[in-house]
């Protein structure tokens, strides 16, 4: 170890940190409020309708959770407020740029693409679960992602009430419609079991299953050409 | 005598629904969680909340937990994402500051009767070394301060400032001698 390493960590040590709180009541609260749902519903694939809000809140949360969607591996939550979350580019944050081939081998399943004038040849990677790729359709710029079902808080969408949620069907699959308003968008890792980093996505998105993966469009499209684009995906 | 639990035990019995084997673990972890979304968000109350809400949602996601991992990582990769969802920009963020230099000297065991001391000139002078130290690390890009803050402030390995940072090991290694790097041009620039 350096010098410099040793005195950095001297510094830590004389850091003035603020007196650190008891979190231990509220923690345990909160465990109380929520009962631990993931092992029984890690499986269900129907799209729920409509669930009450409290059920669902814990009850530290600042935003009550108005609705609850999930399809596949995908949730959605109707929420009055939405939490502060990073605005990114369309491409931002959606992991590394690989080869189709590097991201298949990555997230261990093929890539489904629809039947578009320009094939995409570059994947971006979250993590080992989430493979998305750039398309131009329908003179917009729009991406699709794609997730095994590994659970349904896979992906996570927080939404304000103003957005429009539509049960939809795409080739007999049940999916979602999301339109309107802004929404984020977080995720969890296959990998590494919890990553929550929520980006603000103003474009519309469908949501649907197809061949035990969940699919995600988002762009300035229509129901109708998203609708389109995902009948055409094989 | 009943043994200690471990903590694969502890685990087991909080993913099981044991509340009483979470509480063990929050109190084992609260004090690292908290200085780790201190450090990250820059702000006691945003960190406050940060680790709280981070231990809720481990609580919910222990299902997904893999048996057999270190679960100190996977807590503080929570927890960061907490707080990195509270940041603060840079001006508005609290600056770390130095301990009152009588606290440091008791918890290092000086300053007992019959004790060498150094002496006045001494700490001072080693205390302004140190502060200068502190400034150049507020000067860094938010990345490498994040890097040096978490593997040396706070003392966490590797692996866990990687899992907090949500990047690879190679990457925080890589960052942290950069990091180095840049500290040590700016405390020379100083000299």
């Amino acid at each position: 170890m350096s010098g410099l390493e040793q005195r950095l960590h001297e510094l830590g040590r004389e850091l003035a940190f603020p007196p650190e709180p008891d979190l231990v009541p509220r923690v345990l609260a909160g465990a109380r409020g929520r009962p631990f749902p993931w092992r029984a519903a890690a499986l269900a694939f129907a799209v729920v309708a409509v669930a009450v809000a409290t059920a669902f809140a814990v009850p530290q949360a600042r935003s009550a959770i108005l609705r609850f969607f999930h399809v596949g591996g995908a949730s959605v939550e109707l929420v009055d407020t939405l939490p502060p979350a990073a605005e990114r580019t369309q491409a931002g944050g959606l992991g590394r740029p690989r080869t189709l081939a590097e991201a298949e081998r990555r997230v261990g399943f093929r890539i489904l693409l629809p039947k578009v004038d320009h094939r995409p040849r570059r994947a971006y990677v979250i993590g080992s679960s989430v493979a998305t790729v750039l398309l131009r359709s329908h003179g917009a710029t729009v991406l699709l992602s794609e997730f095994e079902s590994y659970g349904e808080e896979a992906l996570k969408k927080l939404a304000v009430n103003k957005t429009v949620i539509e049960a939809v069907r795409v080739d007999g699959a049940h999916g979602l419609w999301l339109e309107g308003g802004p929404h984020t968008l977080s995720w969890i890792d296959r990998e590494s079991g919890y990553r929550e980093r929520p980006v603000l996505v103003r474009g519309n998105v469908l949501l649907w299953l197809h061949d035990g993966l969940t699919l995600r469009l988002e762009g300035r499209l229509s129901k109708a050409q998203a609708l389109e684009i995902a009948r055409r995906v094989r | 005598m009943d043994r200690p639990l471990d903590e694969a035990e502890l685990v087991e019995r909080a993913r099981r629904g044991d509340l009483a084997a979470w509480e063990t673990l929050v109190r084992r972890y609260q004090g690292i969680a908290f200085r780790t979304a201190y450090v990250l968000a820059g702000n006691a109350a945003d960190a406050e909340e940060a680790a709280q809400d981070a231990f809720i949602k481990a609580h919910r996601a222990l299902g997904r937990f893999r048996r057999g991992a270190a679960l100190k990582p996977w807590l503080l990769r929570i927890v960061a994402n907490e707080a990195r969802n509270r940041r603060r920009s840079a001006a508005r963020r609290e600056r770390l500051t130095l301990r009152a230099a009588e606290g440091i000297a008791r918890d290092a065991g000086l300053n007992r009767p019959g004790d060498a001391v150094p002496s006045p000139e001494a700490a001072l002078l080693a205390r302004e070394s140190q502060g200068r130290l502190l400034a150049a690390v507020e000067r860094l890009s938010e990345e490498h301060r994040d890097a040096v803050a978490c593997r040396y402030l706070l003392e966490l390995s590797e692996e866990e400032t990687a899992a907090a940072l949500g990047i690879r090991k190679g990457t925080v290694k890589s960052r942290l001698s950069r990091a180095l790097d840049r500290l040590r041009e700016s405390l020379e620039a100083e000299a």
